[in-house]
């Protein structure tokens, strides 16, 4: 990966933050800004707060630059990092990371409601901007998940050990949380319709 | 195969594909699966809309671009911690592309308090008058600029101090006009920003702003142009923002935080043109 302003490379810019070059820092910065700072606020919902999340971060990556010794793929290290750091902020704050029921509860079973007509199927189309606004109605405990399944790549295995649930439950989370953004960008386009 | 059925294995048949295809080692349970969704348009529409949203939800990664004060207060924070060497004295220094600026070693991120607006406005009163009262070449001998050293730098001391230390009161002592009233300037600083499409002009302070640093590098005048032209239209825009919701306790303090930004840009111009 090369920065095409400062035309070079993320390992050059990695060796030359150790020995404390500006340049280099901000060369990194710009390289992974947007996704730090997407996984941020799809995780909190809040631009301000995701700002200063994105901030920690990259505080804590370039504190520990000196210890990167390139056995995983750098983005790997601070995309896990940022993780850490705003899980951690979650669990400051008291909100759940994820729910702690590892099954589907009865509720869950019974038919969902259907919001209006049944012919505005999702299939085809999802309006972007309809779906981050539906994402951010997820309660935390599901957006954590989908977040970090769906949108940023994680597997399950990895989502349950960095909130501390099992791969089931993570699952069982990632499933509840599409069904609901499913339930949500019906109603969206329901309402759409109805406005004309 | 029914529809509950369907539904209890669904999230481990979709698990771990970031396509979403329906995989399982079980192929009793696939091969039903299958059959069912190919009679079923409920379930075949609720497969297919599960993995349109995991597709496009995709697409949202690295989708949004952080302000470019998250840059500024990353490299202050870097450089207060000694992780960052002086660009003065590195290679990086020749570099011919704009230098991020970065805040002195005294500044601090954030202040907690919404009555500290006056104090954002009243340093960015000192700062103008400086640099409104004295001759370019006077200001770029001057060692410190920061202080003005008439009656209202005597004011502004204690504004400086509240800059550098924890927040306290700065209650009467701000005697400049526009520091009693302190939704003035920040107004006249709301509307002005760098000639831009869609873009006030820029205010009288803007402008000596913007003529002390046209003695700079040709890379660190844009630089600078572009820092005040964000930060302005960040202001305008909360300012916007806060004139509609006026409860809203987290425009507010970024409001602050968009003026202390500002107040630190012209401090920092100042300091670099010793």
């Amino acid at each position: 990966m090369t920065d095409p302003k400062q035309g070079i490379t993320e390992a050059e810019a990695i060796e030359q933050a150790k020995q404390g070059h500006e340049a280099a820092f901000e060369v990194l910065y710009h390289l992974h800004k947007r996704r730090v700072y997407s996984l941020c606020l799809r995780m909190v919902s809040n631009p301000a707060q995701a700002e200063d999340l994105a901030q920690e971060a990259f505080l804590q990556l370039f504190r520990k630059i000196g210890t990167f010794r390139g056995e995983s793929a750098f983005s790997t290290w601070l995309h896990r990092m940022t993780v850490n750091v705003v899980l951690m902020q979650l669990r400051k704050k008291g909100l759940p990371v994820v729910s702690l029921e590892e099954t589907l509860e009865a509720d869950d079973e019974a038919p969902r409601k259907e919001f209006g007509t049944k012919d505005l199927k999702l299939t085809g189309s999802i309006d972007r901007l309809q779906l981050q606004r539906a994402i951010d109605k997820l309660p935390p405990g599901y957006r954590t998940v989908f977040v970090l399944h769906d949108v940023e790549g994680f597997e399950h295995n990895e989502i349950a050990h960095m909130v501390g649930c099992s791969i089931g439950n993570s699952k069982s989370q990632l499933h509840k949380a599409r069904l609901k953004l499913r339930d949500y960008l019906k109603f969206m386009r329901a309402e759409k319709a109805k406005t004309g | 195969m029914t529809c509950s059925d369907v539904e209890r294995v669904l999230p481990e048949l979709l698990a771990g594909d970031p396509d979403g295809l329906l995989h399982s080692g079980d192929g009793g349970i696939q091969a039903d699966f299958d059959a069912h969704v190919k009679t079923c348009p409920a379930c075949s529409d609720l497969v297919l809309d599960l993995k349109l949203i995991a597709s496009e939800a995709r697409q949202l990664a690295a989708s949004e671009e952080p302000a470019p004060r998250v840059w500024v207060r990353i490299a202050a924070e870097l450089r207060a911690e000694g992780l960052i060497s002086d660009p003065a004295s590195s290679d990086s220094a020749r570099d011919e592309f704009a230098r991020p600026i970065v805040f002195p070693a005294s500044a601090r991120r954030r202040w907690g308090a919404w009555w500290l607006a006056p104090v954002a406005a009243a340093l960015l009163a000192a700062s103008a008058y400086v640099v409104s009262h004295k001759p370019v070449s006077q200001v770029a001998k001057q060692q410190t600029a920061t202080v003005p050293t008439t009656s209202p730098a005597a004011a502004a001391s204690p504004v400086a101090e509240a800059v550098a230390v924890t927040p306290t009161p700065v209650p009467a002592q701000v005697p400049r006009p526009e520091a009693k009233q302190p939704a003035k300037p920040m107004v006249a600083a709301a509307q002005t920003a760098e000639p831009a499409p869609n873009s006030p002009a820029p205010n009288a302070e803007d402008r000596q702003f913007l003529s002390v640093v046209s003695t700079l590098s040709p890379s660190m005048r844009v630089t600078y142009e572009n820092q005040l032209q964000a930060v302005n239209a960040d202001i305008r825009e909360t300012q916007a923002y806060v004139n509609r919701n006026p409860g809203d306790a987290d425009a507010r303090q970024h409001l602050m935080d968009a003026y202390q930004e500002k107040a630190l840009l012209y401090q920092l111009a100042l300091d670099r043109i010793q």
